[in-house]
């Protein structure tokens, strides 16, 4: 069984309403379970550059680890990843007067070994609907939720503020970024969604889970749905999706025999 | 874009963004905001938008417009201002109308110094962040002034039943057979095919398109449902 044939997956990326460009990027690798979101910032057109850098490089690095001969746990892969995007964006940043100040948010998902591993930095956020119940998974490293967690004002003053865009940490922006990787199992008929800010700053999170609930039958039409949400609120931001649905359990094939297995999982 | 948040007694009841141009708010349903209570006027106030300005102004009403707490005639709006109408408060929301910076692009800024208290100040990077469980939600919903209509079940799960449609989405018919969504959006409501070999009937016809227009008056049949759908007012 691969990681592949357990996981049905639907992705879509808009420019929204207001902007002219879509600066979002993402990408999966199904084979092995990954799944990328980067919303990018700064300068014209630099932001697009960040992104780029950012889920490009992810899933390159991601790959590289995970196919290693003796390749270190997720976490460690999925740490190391985000520290090369951020140095390479960083550096590129410096090298280029034109790509001066980008920078890019994330969160980046590997689905392994009925585990999910998960990192972000900035305000992309991971979703898990279980059993009908919506949770996120990540903590905003935003002004707004720093505003919040200290107690100055209250979740629903919240919808008030114009902090709502301020990261406190990007990739790209600094030589180096803490980036916050968990790890937890998955159960089958999970869906996941990793998004960019374009969606739940538009959507609340009811409403997500009112939609991810009702249409999950059919999963493009969900990622669709969600999209048209946030342009019909008005689509201030780019809004990107990336929705994962669990359809079977996914152990990780022993090493010993896992060429056999692959081999008779293909013909199969 | 500016907006204005309605509140009532510290409850939010909705969000109205402002467009250039000139904007009404009243009792009366022709205002771009309608405030259907008897403390409030029938034409009570109007924002005209000039430059980057945009203009309160009293259009004589019984009660009065107040900002922050004063009697005005004319005022311009500043960012936060709290503008009362009858029971009513509508805080206005405007960076451009203080900061002078795009807010709505996201933005890179250092944490906010309380959060740097108790840490050790010595190695930045293996300090751990406090971990919250507040799930910050800031969605800008604008549904509030989307049109607002509903179905009637004339047969199956829901005959004999009106249900107002006041959420972005609802779907009828039997899961794994045939399910159709109905969508509440800014201009009227939609039907689209979400599961099944067959798509739902509109007046006895298949909806082909995604995101079918639906008329006052139409029947939707869809799994064993059959449904009459209304639009108010």
């Amino acid at each position: 069984m691969t990681v592949r044939s357990a996981l049905e997956v639907a992705t879509t990326t808009d420019t929204g309403v207001v902007r002219s460009f879509n600066e979002d990027a993402i990408a999966t690798e199904l084979d092995l379970g990954l799944a990328v979101v980067a919303d990018g910032m700064g300068g014209y057109k630099a932001g697009d550059v960040a992104s780029g850098m950012a889920a490009s490089i992810m899933v390159e690095e991601l790959k590289r680890g995970l196919r290693a001969n003796a390749p270190e746990s997720p976490t460690q892969i999925l740490q190391d990843a985000a520290e090369k995007a951020n140095r390479a964006i960083f550096q590129a940043a410096q090298a280029n007067p034109q790509y001066h100040g980008m920078g890019t948010t994330l969160v980046a998902a590997v689905f392994h070994d009925n585990q999910l591993y998960f990192t972000h930095v900035g305000d992309a956020r991971l979703y898990r609907l279980r059993h009908g119940k919506l949770t996120v998974l990540t903590h905003d490293h935003s002004i707004l939720h720093e505003q919040v967690s200290q107690g100055l004002i209250s979740a629903d003053e919240a919808k008030t503020s114009h902090n709502r865009n301020l990261v406190t940490r990007a990739l790209g922006v600094e030589a180096k970024v803490e980036s916050e990787t968990q790890q937890q199992a998955v159960e089958t008929g999970d869906l996941y969604l990793l998004c960019s800010d374009g969606l739940n700053d538009m959507v609340d999170d009811a409403d997500i889970e009112l939609t991810l609930t009702a249409l999950q039958a059919n999963l493009p039409l969900t990622a669709r749905q969600l999209v048209m949400m946030a342009n019909d609120n008005g689509g201030h931001d780019n809004i990107s999706v990336i929705l994962i649905k669990i359809l079977t359990p996914f152990p990780a094939v022993e090493p010993s025999k896992g060429l056999m297995d692959r081999l008779f999982g293909w013909l199969k | 874009m500016a907006k204005l948040v309605l509140t009532l007694d510290g409850d939010v009841l909705g969000y109205h963004f402002l467009e250039k141009g000139r904007f009404s708010i009243g009792r009366k349903a022709h205002n771009e905001m309608q405030i259907d209570d008897s403390s409030v006027s029938k034409e009570h106030a109007a924002i005209v938008t000039v430059g980057n300005d945009q203009i309160l102004e009293d259009l004589g009403s019984t009660n009065g417009t107040l900002v922050n707490g004063t009697v005005i005639s004319k005022h311009i709006l500043q960012n936060n201002d709290v503008i009362e109408i009858g029971r009513y408060q509508l805080r206005y929301i405007n960076q451009k109308a203080q900061a002078g910076m795009d807010f709505d692009r996201t933005m890179m800024m250092m944490p906010m110094p309380h959060l740097q208290r108790g840490r050790n100040h010595g190695n930045t990077d293996t300090e751990v962040v406090e971990q919250v469980d507040t799930a910050v939600s800031v969605a800008r919903a604008a549904n509030a002034s989307f049109p607002l209509g509903g179905v009637k079940g004339l047969e199956g799960t829901h005959a004999g039943q009106t249900l107002e449609l006041s959420r972005p989405l609802a779907t009828f018919g039997k899961h794994g057979v045939q399910v159709a969504v109905i969508n509440r959006r800014p201009h009227g409501y939609t039907i689209t095919h979400v599961e099944g070999k067959k798509p739902p009937l509109v007046n006895m016809r298949p909806v082909k398109e995604e995101l079918h227009a639906l008329q006052d008056g139409d029947e939707i049949e869809v799994g064993d449902e059959r449904l009459a759908f209304f639009l108010k007012k």
